[in-house]
């Protein structure tokens, strides 16, 4: 961006991806405390399922003799009712629950942006209509919908990726349409439109690189709800069995609460634990479901 | 100002008009659902290893011999009039087995939200006062970790810690198996198995209903007529309560109809941790048992209910703040 810095400020808004991602970067150089407690949070979980080769030889789905083992040695989180090591499903199922919490989190806020930008820009009756459809979305109860879609469709890891991703969109949309709205009447987009950029133009190359930082924060709330609405949909054993997650384990845990309360307390803590993270993350950032608001 | 029953009457109406779409947005999504699965909407429907009479029963009592439009047009009316179909395992209506589960669900949930709403009234209104002190910053961490809590694994942990280790309260259950109490001991015992389910489902909505109340006490404590009153002299009671809180009471009620859809999804895994005979507990079985008909009408049941507590809650918000009411 050879010419990011010396342009002037109205101006400025009219450089590209990169230099307004680095601005923004830099700007949230003094990061609240609660984004630092979540960046660590997510950090730990994050690095324990990209290395979980190394932190345990054990396999996740290698049956054994040692059936419902209290956490030791050989075991460090016990093992369940078919013999399994807890540390390697937990870590193993960390993989799981986080990459359908990221991919239907590139869903839902990719659907959420684009129709957040264009309900904000064009406003009228097509904002009217998108925004009466987001409402109705979000009166729906979400995951009893998505219950009943993966019951009649099948379960399986790509079907649970689109279900939450397309029934999550609207809270991202809310908030892109609201900071569209703001930013549609000022002098550089006026100037773009005028200079004969197409609507395409301007909504790609003005419009988006100023809603990065919301979205940045919606990402993160995403993919917290996605990972969230994941394990209830386990839970209620509508996962994929061969890819077991984090609320598969909590399921199987229920079946032996009372005998074997590891099953359900490790991998509980490990999805609590990235979940919040990833709410301080969001929270911090100023983007929180409370201080974006509810409808008016 | 005394509010007069024909505004009322006409809010309900206009909202009563608003919730159409939306409860032809579920029927309509219903419909889409059981046809957009792989495979014969009758086998669906018939669930597992059905005979080949019960099929034809099922194609001539949901029309599927007839075009798309006419299957979707007698979908529709049955699903308004409150015929969801029979359930396969019951063999019986399905609302019938709906309405024998739903007071059960009533009876926890309505408990949870009348908690919820209370003390997330109370938490919210106390740190928004005390804005950016400790302890609003202690109450803010609180709500952010109760906000982030899976619902089941917190009644999971609940049973663990006063259930199976202190021995307090029953793991599950709606009344103790053991004993058949009548009278004043029967509510007591029912009371004693709600604790944890209710405690579990409480948290959830609590955690919203405080940090959005405090978001809209300190905006409201901000605004000009509060200064107005303080300068008249009305005491802090009043001030908090009479002139801010009545401004931030239409944010929480708008919270609480919004997050009733998560709430009810909320029931269906507290009622399997706590094994509550209730509606979630039906929509859990039904998933299992592959009873289509009772899975669908279940959801188009509480999507309904979802659809009624938000326009109840519209028309609270339009009771409390004048200017919405158009």
């Amino acid at each position: 961006m050879k010419d990011g810095v010396t342009i002037a400020a109205p101006f400025a808004a009219r450089t590209g991806w990169g230099t307004r991602l680095f601005a923004g970067l830099a700007r949230v150089r003094r990061l609240p405390a609660a984004t630092v407690w979540g960046l660590v949070f997510v950090a730990i979980i994050g690095l324990g399922i990209l290395f979980a080769p190394l932190l345990t030889s054990a396999d996740p789905l290698a049956l054994s003799q040692d059936t419902l083992l209290a956490p030791s040695r050989a075991h460090p989180l016990g093992t369940d009712d078919l013999g399994r090591d807890l540390l390697a499903r937990v870590l193993y199922g960390g993989r799981v629950s986080l990459s359908v919490g990221l991919f239907s989190a590139v869903l839902s806020v990719g659907l959420g942006m684009t129709i957040g930008m264009v309900a904000g820009f064009f406003g009228g009756v097509l904002d009217e209509v998108l925004m009466r459809i987001t409402e109705a979305f979000q009166i729906l109860p979400k995951l009893l919908v998505a219950v009943v879609v993966v019951s009649l469709v099948g379960s399986g890891l790509a079907n649970e990726i689109l279900v939450i991703g397309l029934l999550s969109w609207p809270a991202t949309a809310r908030v892109i349409r609201g900071r569209v709205q703001v930013i549609r009447h000022e002098e550089f987009i006026a100037a773009a439109e005028m200079s004969g950029a197409s609507w395409m133009r301007v909504l790609a190359r003005h419009v988006a690189p100023n809603v990065l930082a919301f979205l940045l924060v919606s990402a993160s709330l995403q993919v917290a709800s996605a990972i969230m609405s994941e394990s209830f949909l386990s839970f209620l054993g509508l996962g994929d069995p061969t890819h077991p997650s984090w609320g598969l384990l909590l399921q199987q845990g229920q079946l032996f609460l009372q005998q074997a309360w590891w099953l359900t307390t490790f991998p509980g803590i490990a999805l609590a634990m990235t979940i919040l993270g990833l709410n301080l993350v969001g929270d911090g950032l100023g983007g929180g479901r409370a201080a974006a608001g509810p409808r008016k | 100002m005394p509010i007069g029953i024909p505004v009322i009457a006409r809010l309900l109406l206009r909202r009563l008009l608003l919730a159409v779409p939306l409860v032809l947005a579920v029927v309509t999504l219903t419909f889409f659902f059981i046809r957009l699965a792989p495979g014969d909407p009758a086998a669906i429907l018939a669930g597992d290893a059905p005979t080949p009479e019960f099929l034809a029963q099922i194609r001539a009592e949901y029309g599927l011999d007839k075009p798309v439009w006419a299957q979707f047009l007698a979908f529709l009316g049955k699903a308004v009039t409150g015929d969801f179909g029979t359930s396969i395992y019951a063999n019986r209506p399905v609302f019938e087995v709906i309405l024998e589960r739903f007071p059960a669900t009533v009876l926890i949930t309505g408990t949870a939200m009348i908690v919820a709403s209370v003390l997330g009234i109370v938490i919210g209104v106390a740190s928004a006062k005390r804005a950016g002190s400790s302890a609003d910053a202690l109450i803010s961490s609180a709500s952010l970790v109760g906000y982030s809590l899976p619902g089941f694994w917190l009644g999971q942990l609940l049973i663990l810690l006063f259930a199976v280790s202190l021995n307090w309260l029953p793991t599950g259950g709606m009344t103790a198996a053991r004993a058949s109490y009548h009278g004043f001991r029967h509510v007591q015992d029912v009371a004693l198995h709600m604790v944890l389910p209710v405690t579990t489902l409480a948290v959830f909505l609590l955690t919203m209903i405080a940090r959005f109340t405090r978001t809209a006490m300190i905006e409201a404590l901000d605004q000009d007529y509060v200064l107005v009153a303080e300068a008249k002299g009305a005491s802090r009671g009043r001030l908090l309560w009479h002139h801010a809180f009545r401004n931030a009471a239409v944010t929480t009620v708008t919270v609480i109809g919004l997050e009733f859809g998560a709430v009810l999804a909320g029931v269906v895994v507290v009622e399997i941790v706590f094994a509550w005979p209730g509606l979630g507990r039906l929509f859990y079985d039904a998933i299992y048992r592959r009873d289509f008909p009772l899975l669908t009408g279940a959801f188009m049941f509480s999507s309904f209910i979802v659809i009624v507590v938000n326009m109840v809650s519209d028309v609270a918000c339009a009771l409390l703040d004048p200017r919405i009411r158009r």
